[in-house]
């Protein structure tokens, strides 16, 4: 039934696939919806999957609340200091394909607050362009809202609002010629993947993840697999790696480490690269338990 | 030379960091801990919990079956690379009924520095840094199975600042903080919340709803309501005592604050955890006390709130308990299930990671402990397990007498089967006649996210304001659901209580629309005070967008009340019509007081021709040209005509007047009045400077040209020296070489005229007197001058630093100490400190402290309150404090720099950040204002605002004593600030020649004697309260006599008049106002005087030369 409508689904929306590389750099970005998916692994693990290259690294730079603009990850400063922070990070990671999925704040402003998302969006994918040259730049949509019944909100608008968003994200990408990965449409009118209505629960991104991964242009692996205990351990270490790479990249007491009071305790911040050989031995573990899972018949 | 023996010790010069000096690690045996415990009569503490059992607790909170749920962790400051995630939810029960915790279960034990835990609706809603989790047990073996995210986005830029402090509100909401380094962006539903800085949330799981309810405040680490649903704060770096938080009010350092609210005890000891004393089992006169651990000072200090206009006054009271243990670290208080009173002991000598390295090996990780506190023969209350209660027992104990229960029963039935409750609530809510029983019920209601209609609109017609008060926060949270809001607030705007006129309010802000601003403005037509005037303010610049169009339309929006309009036009700050004012100006029909506003409110927001008429008036308010000023230099405004009707001001005898006028023509560059400027500049000694500074504001080659040829020519040296000065602002190049000369004649190293300020305030200047030191040499004083000037200036100039180092032949200004070396001094300040002799060194003039720090309130506010230095701070982190001030700044007390569009550059204490304004408090305590049109940005500078090297002048053991004293302050002793209304703040008179003629005549009255020539400085007693005569201005009586003479306010009380205890009246003289109060001629006396905040209001004359004993004046009540 499930592969039925995603087979449906495929017929009806014309995909450009991503395509990856041996090694490639993979930096997923956007909002609260890709943040908390590294928490529960399920995108990556089947995006992994979906994959026969060998050596693929994700690095999940997703922040709650954040814009095109960079508003979430400013700390003290504007707007500005957020979006420059981003752009250290990608040309310190220089990712090959970078996927992005912005938009479900944004369209809380709806028809009025579309000019101004567009023309942040447009100034991020150029300082992506000219950072990290990445080889592939993927616009995402963002997924639809659930409405859960009273006295939670109707989110019946705020879908209609999203629609428009996901369509100008289309022409978007087809202007600049970058990928375009419909999760608006794929992500299909469910209820009980969130429970705010919003966000994914675990049992949500495994639901959707299948989609997500569809949304992309790629084949999925096969329910054996995906269900396989090698499959299980495989999220696992992705979940413990996605961990480690957070304490990394955007560590907590940030203000002692490199901001205005570094000048106090900002000897620690050595403390941060010693994590890189543990991400490194953690991906190893990762591409032989892909290994594993793909030999799963 | 302190300097000399540093540098002696100093062999290599790591930097102190790790901070080996604190050795005085306490034993950590319970027994020992108990013993060191300071109780007063009648109390009894015993251990509930301890390690290893429990570690770290660090908030805790009590289930509706009366088991204690607190989290726990050893992994703060800061996760280990490779460590994994280990901190815990840990459950305590006390299953057989001893007092004592004999169960634990790990509910949860791979969180991530968890701050926060509140056990309700079925499971546990737990902080995990950046996260909020719903942690639940399903199938009932008391761990945690199913765990989702509830909120996310919190930051965590300082692990002791993120998302904390979890209360459930009587509303059934949960309410939680977040401190000054956090910025968080949250995703809800119904849009995204981002909150920057310290502040108050709350949450409805139900709606998914998340609202900002209040901003700012340091650490507010303790958040409470009392029995009325108010609510309070602590600050665990703020010192205000208790917080009065009210919806939209907006504390100290909250980002881009125009203005902010105090706390309701300025220069208390700083907090964290809050707890309303409640229940039967307290002994009666101590219910409704506040209590908050002062964690630094090992106590817990107490309050009493009494209602004072729309917001309380709050006396602090004896301490609630005390340790001298020095590891026990109070940090949540709370009430228990039996009715005792429960605190969490984080139990560490190492308070936070700021200051102390991250990997210290001092600090506590494994050791923690609950405390319960009962009173000796009273009967604790019945424990009881409400989860076994059914809903109409729940019912009942909705209106117990037990505040603990009431709780318990409300959040059991957020559990249960909600159109059950539901209905068996309404009925019952029915038979409830009393205040009390229906504000529970409405609670109850609003818990299960519903509102009885009924019920809020018969507390509303209470007769009791907090009942009044209670019902409209009702309406603040769910207007929506009542038809008659509106009305509603439209009578309470006009209530006789202030209170329930705020909370109308703040309902107002909720319910935007063309009436909201106008029917708040209403009022003003009562008596007002700080706390409205806020929320009034606030409201009227929120709703702007509903009001202004409006007024701008011509529409009566004020309708005839014209303080309405200029309240408003006031706290808008943007220009609209002004012709109502106009017209009652021209008709002259306004009070006084009225006509000031007026003209104040034309000045701050009028156009070019409203100004002109406003200077049509200056000749009968010469306030008016201070306020062109304003405007000039910050709405970069002038009159359109009229501007010469400035001219004859320049010829005021009034030196004031005079430079109010001089330099308002030169921001004018009001050409005919160049002529007068010269000649005063160059002929009068009081107008001069003001002269200059008038001159120098044309800003043009004539005026450059003056003062090249003055800095050379001038036959006065003053008036070269202004020159130089002046020209050091125009052309920085041309002043440098004559600056040279003059500092290298100021062997005092004075800087009497403030030539280094000139040259620091622009990068070009520095570097054009950096340039002409070049092979020049300076007096050592002057140039270790400039280095203290240049190195506290925020961004302080490389070049000149180094210039003013080889002109003077500095040595190096930082001063560090190897560990051993810094072992060493630490063990000598507790060996031979003497912290007496300390607090005199403390005190004198020479080294400055007073002129930046206070200690519990008395004293200047530009650096941090040292109140509780001593208990919070590691005698090693003292030294490094005080040797390099940069290493150490306290959170809120870091130096702002705004850089104008032309290059020059501030630096100061962040006052506010308004529209068109920011005010900086420099070095000096002097407000300074820049217009936000010329500010070109705003940045958090690294460097202290203290100078380093201040006590470079003083002897080695005079240093020990000094850091000796600093040590003690807080701890347990004689430098502890004591909750006593001791007369702290007071007033000094200088000598003056008057009083030696007069006193023939009028004895010692005559320093009462309301005499405008009299200099009266300001003065703090010493901590522990007294006043030593020989330490003040000796002011000369008759033959050997000599007089110390202090002046004094004491703020009126309810009942008219105050007793005051003087500890001896020996030679003493005590005047209200100009009348002698009748002393006995010697001992202790309590005399009773009436109240007056005027702080000249009582004189105190102590004859010095023949009286030792120090002065001790207390307030006393019963």
């Amino acid at each position: 039934m499930k592969h039925w409508l995603l087979f449906l689904l495929l017929t009806i929306i014309p995909v450009t696939a991503v395509t990856f590389e041996d090694d490639d750099m993979v930096v997923f970005l956007g909002n609260t919806v890709i943040e908390r998916a590294q928490k529960y692994g399920h995108f990556e693990t089947t995006l992994t999957l979906a994959s026969a290259k060998k050596g693929l690294k994700f690095r999940n730079l997703g922040w709650s609340g954040d814009t095109v603009y960079g508003h979430a990850r400013s700390y003290f400063g504007p707007p500005q200091e957020g979006f420059d922070r981003l752009k250290a990070d990608l040309n310190e990671l220089k990712p090959n394909v970078i996927i992005v999925c912005y938009g479900a704040i944004a369209a809380f402003e709806g028809k009025e607050g579309l000019p101004e998302f567009v023309t942040g969006y447009e100034r991020l994918l150029k300082m992506i362009s000219e950072t990290a040259k990445p080889r592939e730049i993927v616009i995402v949509s963002p997924p639809p809202a659930e409405s859960l019944g009273a006295p939670m909100p109707d989110m019946k608008e705020h879908n209609q609002r999203l629609a428009l968003y996901s369509k100008a994200l289309a022409d978007l990408a087809k202007k600049h010629g970058h990928t375009f990965a419909d999760f608006f449409t794929t992500a299909g009118n469910s209820t009980g993947l969130t429970d705010n209505g919003l966000h994914f629960t675990g049992n949500g991104y495994q639901a959707v993840a299948p989609k997500f991964v569809q949304a992309l242009g790629l084949t999925l692996p096969t329910g054996n697999q995906l269900q396989s205990e090698p499959a299980r351990k495989l999220r696992e270490t992705i979940i413990s790696k996605n961990k480690l790479f957070f304490f990394r990249w955007r560590p907590a007491n940030e203000t002692y480490l490199r901001l205005f009071r570094k000048h106090e305790q900002g000897n620690n911040v050595k403390e941060l690269p010693m994590f890189d050989p543990i991400i490194a031995d953690r991906e190893k573990e990762i591409e032989a338990l892909k290994q594993t899972t793909l030999a799963v018949k | 030379m302190i300097s000399k023996l540093l540098f002696s010790l100093s062999l290599t010069t790591i930097v102190a960091t790790a901070q080996r000096g604190l050795k005085d690690i306490p034993d950590p045996d319970p027994v020992k801990q108990k013993a060191a415990f300071n109780l007063p009569e009648g109390m009894e503490i015993e251990l509930f919990a301890s390690d290893p059992m429990i570690a770290k607790p660090v908030q805790m909170n009590f289930d509706t079956q009366g088991r204690l749920w607190l989290v726990s962790s050893g992994m703060y400051p800061h996760i280990v690379p490779g460590a994994e995630e280990n901190d815990r939810v840990l459950v305590l029960e006390d299953t057989n009924n001893d007092g004592k915790a004999d169960k634990r279960t790990v509910f949860a034990d791979d969180l991530h520095i968890p701050t926060a835990v509140l056990p309700a609706d079925g499971g546990a809603y737990v902080a995990n840094s950046t996260e909020i989790l719903f942690l639940k047990d399903t199938d009932g073996d008391g761990v945690a199975d199913e765990r989702r995210v509830v909120l996310s986005g919190f930051g965590t830029e300082d692990t002791h600042h993120i998302v904390h402090t979890f209360e459930q509100g009587p509303d059934g909401m949960l309410y939680f903080l977040q401190s000054i380094y956090i910025h968080s962006h949250l995703e809800t539903p119904h849009g995204v919340r981002r909150l920057m800085g310290g502040g108050i949330w709350h949450f409805r799981p139900e709606t998914q709803q998340a609202e900002v309810l209040s901003k700012g405040l340091v650490n507010p680490w303790g958040f409470i309501f009392d029995d009325y649903g108010q609510t309070f704060a602590t600050d665990g770096a703020g010192g205000h005592g208790i917080n009065y938080i009210f919806p939209r009010s907006v504390f100290v350092t909250s980002p881009g604050a125009q203005r902010i609210m105090k706390g309701l005890n300025p220069g208390q000891p700083k907090l964290c955890g809050l707890e309303v004393l409640s229940g039967s089992h307290v002994p009666e006169d101590m219910r409704g006390v506040l209590i908050a651990p002062d964690f630094r000072g090992h106590r817990i200090n107490a309050y009493r709130l009494s209602p004072n206009g729309s917001s309380y006054t709050s006396t602090r009271i004896d301490d609630f308990l005390s340790s001298s243990h020095r590891a026990f670290r109070p940090i949540d208080v709370k009430m228990g299930p039996d009715g005792a009173i429960y605190i969490a002991d984080w139990y560490n000598p190492i308070i936070q990671h700021g200051e102390v390295d991250f990997r210290d090996n001092r600090r506590d990780h494994t050791h923690g402990r609950i405390w319960k506190v009962t009173f000796k023969d009273r009967p604790l209350i019945g424990k009881k397990d409400f989860s076994k209660a059914n809903i109409d027992d729940l019912l009942k104990h909705l209106i117990s007498k037990e505040r603990v229960h009431r709780e318990y029963a409300r959040g059991e039935l957020r559990k249960r089967d909600r159109s059950k409750v539901l209905s068996k609530l309404n009925s019952w809510s029915g038979t409830l006649s009393d205040d009390f029983s229906r504000l529970q019920a409405v609670w109850a209601h609003q818990a299960l996210n519903t509102t009885n209609v009924g019920l809020v609109k018969s507390l509303l017609a209470s007769k009791d304001p907090r009942s009044r008060t209670a019902a409209l926060r009702v309406i603040y949270h769910r207007h929506g659901e009542i038809t008659e809001a509106a009305g509603m607030i439209a009578q309470a705007i006009k209530d006789e209580n202030a209170q329930v006129r705020l909370w109308a309010i703040s309902c107002l802000a909720q319910m935007p629309g063309p009436n909201s601003v106008p029917t708040a403005l209403q009022a003003l037509d009562q008596a007002m005070d700080e706390t409205l005037d806020f929320a009034l303010w606030s409201l009227v610049r929120e709703h702007a967008a509903h009001w202004v169009p409006q007024f701008e339309a011509g529409k009566p929006v004020f309708g005839d009340k014209l303080p309405h309009l200029l309240f408003a036009m006031k706290a808008l700050g943007k220009t609209l019509s002004l012709d109502a004012i106009f017209t009652s100006l021209d008709q002259g029909t306004l009070t006084p007081d009225e006509r000031k506003d007026a003209i104040s409110v034309v000045s701050q927001v009028g156009s070019a021709i409203d100004l002109a008429r406003l200077m049509d008036l200056a000749g009968k308010e010469p306030a008016i040209i201070d306020q062109l000023i304003t405007a000039a230099q910050i709405r970069k405004l002038q009159p359109k005509t009229g501007k010469e009707k400035l001219l004859p001001f320049l010829d005021s005898d009034q030196p004031a007047t005079f430079a109010s006028a001089a330099k308002l023509a030169g921001l004018w560059k009001l050409a005919p009045a160049r002529e007068k400027l010269i000649a005063a500049f160059t002929g009068s000694p009081k107008k001069r400077q003001a002269a200059a500074e008038g001159l120098r504001l044309f800003g043009d080659r004539e005026a450059l040209n003056l003062f090249v040829k003055l800095s050379r020519e001038a036959p006065l040296e003053a008036t070269r020296i202004l020159a130089v000065k002046e020209l050091a602002k125009l052309a920085p190049d041309q002043a440098a070489t004559s600056a040279v000369l003059l500092l290298k004649k100021d062997t005092e190293g004075r800087d009497p005229h403030g030539l280094f300020t000139s040259f620091l305030q622009n990068p070009k200047a520095s570097s054009a007197l950096a340039k002409a030191l070049k092979g020049k040499t300076l007096p050592t004083k002057i140039a270790s001058l400039g280095m203290q000037r240049a190195g506290t200036s925020g961004k302080p100039p490389k070049d000149l630093m180094d210039a003013l180092q080889a002109a003077g032949q500095l040595k190096p200004m930082s001063q560090q100490l190897s560990p051993q070396d810094m072992a060493k001094l630490v063990d000598r300040v507790q060996k031979e400190g003497d912290p007496h002799r300390g607090e005199t060194i403390y005190r004198s003039p020479n080294i400055q402290c007073l002129a930046c720090h206070a200690i519990g309130g008395v004293g200047s506010p530009i650096g941090p309150d040292l109140v509780s230095i001593g208990a919070s701070a590691p005698v090693d982190y003292l030294i490094t404090s005080l040797l390099n001030p940069n290493d150490k700044i306290k959170e809120g007390y870091h130096t702002t720099l705004v850089t104008e569009k032309n290059g020059n550059t501030h630096t100061g204490g962040l006052v506010s950040e308004g529209d068109t304004e920011i005010v900086l408090r420099d070095y000096a305590g002097q407000m300074n204002k820049i217009a936000r049109a010329d500010v070109k940005n705003i940045t958090i500078s690294p460097v202290s605002m203290m100078p380093p090297g201040l006590t470079a002048g003083l002897r080695e053991d005079e240093f020990i004593d000094l850091v000796r004293f600093l040590s003690e302050l807080g701890k347990e002793g004689a430098f502890k600030v004591s909750a006593k209304q001791f007369i702290r703040d007071w007033a000094v008179l200088q000598p003056h020649d008057r009083t030696q003629d007069g006193m023939g005549h009028y004895g010692t009255a005559i320093f009462a004697e309301q005499f405008d020539g009299y200099q009266w400085q300001a003065y703090g007693s010493k901590v522990n309260g007294q006043l030593v005569p020989a330490e003040l201005p000796k002011v000369k009586g008759r033959g050997r006599n000599r007089w110390g003479v202090a002046r004094f306010g004491i703020a009126p009380s309810p009942q008219g008049t105050v007793k005051l205890k003087i500890n001896d009246t020996h030679l003493m003289h005590l005047f209200s106002g100009e009348k002698e109060i009748k002393l006995p001629e010697k001992g202790p006396a309590v005399v009773e005087v009436s109240g007056s905040k005027d702080p000249q209001h009582f004189t105190l004359a102590v004859n010095s030369a023949y009286r030792p004993a120090p002065v001790l004046l207390e307030i006393v009540t019963e």
